[in-house]
């Protein structure tokens, strides 16, 4: 089955790698003083300022690591794999405007919102998916 | 939809992972379609079909509630 607009399944590893790199990166530009521009009002509008640039190289880059773990090829790409896919994102979808009408709903914090949209459907296809996957996986050795 | 894909390996003396490598899935697909998990393409059933020289309807078969 041809599998197009997904990564290589090398970049699976990539996109963990930018995650994780996010975090010290997080770490040592809050020990300097460094802020993420969505915890305060918008007050400075220019871009690539240290804080937009810091907001670049922590939450940008948490996200776009995310993105191409999710969209990753897998090993041996079929069609259940793709119907896996699909239904992942589906529930990835229905559980990110769930989060999202309870927020704008109970929340009043705009600025939140967004990033919160930024990782909440990708972190929760990557969790359904690899589970399924998993399951599937689990399901196979108990068969032998 | 039923299937009679674990007897025809059975016949043929093929494993999963073999039939998997003929028509080009994962043996996790094949385990899910013996396993009624998961219903094939018509193209996946036609292609379990000519691996094992029958028609596709020897292989599969509908059910009451389909």
């Amino acid at each position: 089955m041809k599998s197009r607009f997904l990564f290589p399944h090398w970049c699976r590893f990539l996109g963990w790698g930018l995650v994780i790199a996010h975090v010290p990166m997080s770490i040592i530009g809050r020990a300097n003083g460094m802020t993420n521009p969505l915890d305060q009002p918008l007050v400075n509008t220019t871009l690539f300022t240290g804080e937009h640039l810091f907001f670049i190289c922590t939450t940008l880059v948490m996200a776009l690591g995310l993105f191409i773990v999710a969209f990753s090829r897998e090993k041996v790409e079929d069609e259940q794999i793709w119907q896996v896919r699909l239904d992942s994102l589906r529930w990835a979808i229905f559980i990110n405007y769930l989060v999202l009408i309870a927020s704008l709903v109970f929340v009043n914090d705009i600025a939140h919102l967004l990033e919160l949209n930024l990782w909440v459907p990708l972190l929760f296809f990557i969790i359904r998916f690899r589970w399924v996957i998993f399951r599937l996986n689990s399901s196979l050795s108990r068969e032998g | 939809m039923k299937n009679n894909i674990r007897v025809e390996r059975a016949i043929k003396n093929i494993t999963q992972g073999d039939l998997a490598d003929q028509v080009a899935v994962s043996r996790q697909t094949i385990n899910s379609i013996e396993s009624n998990k998961y219903v094939p393409s018509t193209v996946l059933a036609l292609k379990i079909a000519r691996v094992f020289g029958k028609p596709v309807e020897d292989i599969f078969t509908l059910e009451d509630k389909d």
